[in-house]
């Protein structure tokens, strides 16, 4: 990476550490949090299907995983909240690795529907499993983390914790990226025969990117859980998962920059254009439609476009897949 | 549990009532991705819709952007210009959200039906609010009596209807010139084209029949549910895994499929778990998509190498 | 003959595929076909449209699951094996139609291929230091000799798919060479290539040769199969009608027949 681009980073960086310092709105500080918990969703569907392709509509329902997992464990059996994150997030990895393995032969429509199908039935065990999750009444009483002496009660503390998670899954996502299994992955969105015949094992990576996708989700909805301390399992249904699908899409499949752009702008709109109240999703639902006919890359296809205008290319690289539904056999 | 035959010959006619509306919108999906080989997420809000529009002329009075209106008019018309008016709808549907992404593969196309369904169900929250509406039911009666049993005439309707609408389909489909033209664009576009086959047109057309199957089903379901602008998402999403069970882009398969599902969701829901209900479409999907992806009647696909 | 093909001389059942079968539903497209690849030799797989050439390469690749037979891989049984595995075993391929990763860049295309022949994991990965870092730097220095290779050095950067056809098929022949395959599987490399294309790739095909690759290719232009080719084999019907050098290949009655009566003209 370029010096100017390391130079950018770094500005970055001080201006996010600095923002719970110089912003002393409570409202702004909390939809900056969800705006940081929901990239840490979105970058973990990132991998899933920016990386590999995997059209996975059941993030939501790992959301909701890594949330309840992590409430019961502080509520009912009194566990220290940041231990009780890192349980949830290893098993909803676990749980996406469940989700994974009956998806491995199916591509396309077929996975889409089954990771809905999915996402319907956590949904369901959510609301009627009420004596783990209180079912629709919801889970009340979740405690905020504590470090040490150190109890995180505010927007702004909690504001750190997010944001150093997601600084950790924005390293690894950047990680794999970079290297052998990331290419590999990308292998497989482009073309999966092809890659099995050049020695990669479909069946290893795309397990391993549904429970990176799983845990990521998890760690999101656990950190969610302990910063606004209730929990209704309405909130993790179809609807979220297709919010983080767009937010992915908006921001630039196969891009980590644009994952996390894609949340951070997709949660600040809505309250940037609150006042229109309802219409305001309408205007998202058509803006959805004008992004992918006019800005088929997301953002993060414009802002590359726009700082790399000499860069050799023809077409961009579309981060979605393009060949037609098949139905695997074995 | 001792076997009742009345009880479970009662629930065999809700089942199929529920099973074909689910089929009714199974057939549009696999219309449309037979055509175009793309998934219509706003399916089901094309469920949706068209009841509320329908509600608004067939209630005495309803709330319309915050104020009531009296607009009642007489049942068929109001069903005749739903109808009319989705058809328009089904043209614009075309144009705006398939004809700029054609040649961009499938997930722009399905992202934009996705669009297109965010956007339809919070036009309907703007429009009429979000208070769940009830259809009037055309009939004046709860339940008649069909020998020993007690059914509701609204699933006796519903049954019917989809029977004849499978029989035109079959007639549109196997004896008419457009029938063909429909079924050799779905097949092999190219081809179609290089035969004379107006293939946009051909299109248009699959798809405006697809927005009227949902409208049909829409209008028929209506007073059996409440209307709320969720109605159509589970319906669609059932339907979407009922044609899957069934044989995906198999148009049989889609209606079996519908049925089959319908049936045994009730059955399940009265026996097994009426909380669970809605997670047995999604069960059996699952089950089915391991064990059989390719469903009851379609074709095992081998990729080319 | 260099050292390669010395060594082939002594291998001659490098490749050994005997009675395989494959049917689809009704249709039986291999019908117990027997095949022997010598090592080193760039040996040929030719037929009329539909005799099983495809269908044979797909199995042996392990594309498709044979529904008999044995394909004996330089001491390993290739069949039941999954195609990633057989990649692992030293079998490199091509396809009929071109298999890019077409929205990656062509360096990214071939730096893929090299995938057997590295190791980095996911929990490696996050350590970009010492072993990453180095195998990173090696595998692009080796994707780049190889795309000096087959003179596509200058494209590197460029998308997969904005390629021209020719130039595709190179990136594809690039991808395969990466893992250092010791069998390389062609299908139509010369497809769609003027006489001059042609050319080019009878000597890339002849370079790969010599160092020390053995080659299966399927190919329609019987020039460049007659040309190049040390061994044939004739498929019709899913079954072998002849194996054997150009030569003998060409006076042969059944294959004569099987190319409805035309002669086969050795270059």
């Amino acid at each position: 990476m370029s010096l100017r681009r390391w130079f950018g980073f770094g500005a970055l960086l001080i201006v996010l550490l600095c923002l719970p310092l110089v912003v002393h709105s409570d409202y702004v500080l909390n939809v900056a949090d969800i705006a940081g918990i929901y990239a840490i969703a979105v970058l973990g569907l990132g991998i899933l299907l920016g990386f590999a392709g995997q059209l996975s509509l059941a993030q939501a329902a790992f959301f909701g995983i890594g949330a309840y997992a992590s409430g019961y464990l502080t509520v009912h059996w009194g566990w220290p909240v940041l231990p009780s994150m890192a349980v949830a997030t290893v098993f909803s990895g676990l749980i996406g690795l469940c989700l994974g393995w009956p998806c491995l032969r199916l591509s396309g429509h077929y996975l889409a529907l089954a990771t809905i199908g999915f996402g319907i039935i956590t949904q369901l065990v959510l609301i009627n499993w009420t004596s783990v999750t209180n079912g629709s009444d919801g889970m009340t009483g979740i405690p905020a983390p504590q470090i040490g002496p150190l109890t995180l009660s505010t927007y702004g503390q909690y504001y750190y914790l997010v944001l150093a998670s997601l600084a950790v899954c924005t390293y690894v996502a950047w990680r794999i990226k970079s290297t052998r299994p990331g290419r590999a992955l990308q292998a497989i969105r482009e073309n999966e025969l092809a890659a099995s015949a050049t020695g990669i094992d479909p069946t290893h990576y795309k397990i391993v990117a549904f429970v990176l996708a799983g845990a990521y989700a998890g760690l999101a909805g656990a950190l969610l859980a302990h910063s606004i301390k209730f929990l209704s399992p309405d909130s993790y249904s179809f609807d979220q998962s297709v919010i983080f699908l767009v937010m992915l899409i908006v921001g630039g499949s196969g891009s980590i920059g644009g994952a996390i752009l894609g949340a951070v702008l997709l949660t600040f709109l809505p309250e940037v254009l609150r006042p229109l109240k309802s219409s305001y999703i309408m205007v998202y639902g058509a803006a959805v439609i004008a992004m992918v006919i006019f800005m088929p890359r997301g953002l993060a296809g414009l802002f590359d476009a726009a700082t790399h205008p000499r860069r050799r290319r023809e077409t961009q690289p579309l981060a979605t897949p393009s060949h037609p539904v098949e139905a695997k056999s074995a | 549990m001792s076997f009742d035959p009345v009880a479970n010959l009662q629930l065999l006619v809700s089942g199929l009532a529920i099973g074909s509306i689910y089929a009714l919108v199974a057939l549009g999906f696999v219309l449309i991705y037979n055509a175009v080989g793309v998934v219509n997420f706003a399916q089901g809000d094309f469920v949706m819709f068209p009841s509320y529009v329908a509600i608004s002329f067939l209630l005495p009075s309803i709330a319309v952007f915050g104020t009531i209106v009296h607009w009642q008019l007489p049942l068929l018309l109001v069903y005749a210009v739903v109808l009319v008016l989705m058809i328009g709808f089904g043209l614009l549907f075309t144009r705006v959200a398939y004809y700029p992404l054609r040649d961009r593969g499938w997930m722009p196309v399905v992202i934009a039906t996705i669009g297109v369904s965010i956007f339809l169900r919070n036009l309907a929250q703007l429009v009429w609010g979000s208070q769940p509406q009830v259809m009037p039911s055309p009939f004046p009666v709860q339940t008649i009596a069909l020998g020993p049993l007690q059914v509701r005439p609204q699933d006796l309707l519903i049954i019917g209807v989809t029977a004849l609408l499978i029989v035109f389909q079959y007639f549109l489909f196997e004896r008419t010139m457009l029938g063909k033209q429909m079924r050799a664009t779905a097949q092999d576009r190219d081809a179609a084209r290089l035969i004379g086959i107006r293939v946009g047109r051909i299109v248009t057309i699959t798809f405006v029949y697809s927005v009227l199957l949902g409208t049909i089903s829409g209008l028929l379901v209506a007073p059996i549910f409440t209307v709320t602008k969720e109605m159509g998402a589970l319906i669609a999403l059932k339907a979407f895994a009922a044609s899957i069970v069934g044989g995906f882009g198999s148009i049989p398969g889609a209606i079996i499929g519908g049925l089959a599902i319908g049936v045994i969701e009730t059955f399940g829901g009265f026996y097994i778990s009426p909380a669970y209900v809605d997670a047995i479409a999604f069960v059996i999907l699952i089950v089915v998509l391991v064990v059989r992806p390719q469903g009851l009647f379609g074709e095992r696909v081998g990729e080319k190498a | 003959m260099n050292a390669a093909n010395e060594r082939a001389a002594r291998e001659t059942g490098f490749l050994q595929v005997r009675g395989l079968l494959k049917r689809f539903g009704g249709i039986t497209a291999v019908n117990g076909l027997d095949m022997t690849v010598r090592g080193g030799d760039i040996h040929g797989l030719i037929g009329p449209n539909g005799s099983g050439k495809t269908t044979t390469l797909n199995i042996i690749s392990g594309l498709y699951r044979a529904d008999g037979g044995s394909i004996s891989f330089d001491g390993s049984e290739l069949v039941r094996r999954p195609a990633h595995a057989i990649a692992q075993l030293g079998v490199g391929r091509t396809f009929q139609n071109i298999r890019l990763f077409a929205g990656l860049s062509v360096l990214e295309n071939v730096m893929i291929g090299r995938h057997v022949r590295t190791h980095v994991g996911f929990v490696q990965a996050l350590f970009p230091a010492g072993a990453t870092a180095r195998e990173e730097r090696e595998t692009r220095a080796y994707a780049r000799d190889l795309l000096r290779f087959v003179g596509l050095e200058h494209v590197a950067g460029s998308v997969a798919r904005s390629l021209p056809y020719g130039d595709q098929r190179r990136v594809e022949i690039a991808r395969a060479l990466a893992s250092e395959p010791r069998l390389l599987l062609l299908d139509e490399p010369a497809a769609g290539m003027n006489p001059t294309e042609t050319d080019t790739l009878v000597e890339l095909l002849r370079r790969i040769r010599d160092r020390g690759t053995t080659l299966l290719l399927i190919e329609h232009d019987m020039n460049l199969v007659m040309t190049v080719c040390e061994r044939i084999t004739v498929l019709n019907f899913g079954q072998h009608i002849a194996e054997g050098t150009a030569a003998e290949v060409a006076r042969n009655p059944d294959v004569i027949t099987a190319y409805l009566g035309g002669a086969i003209d050795a270059a």
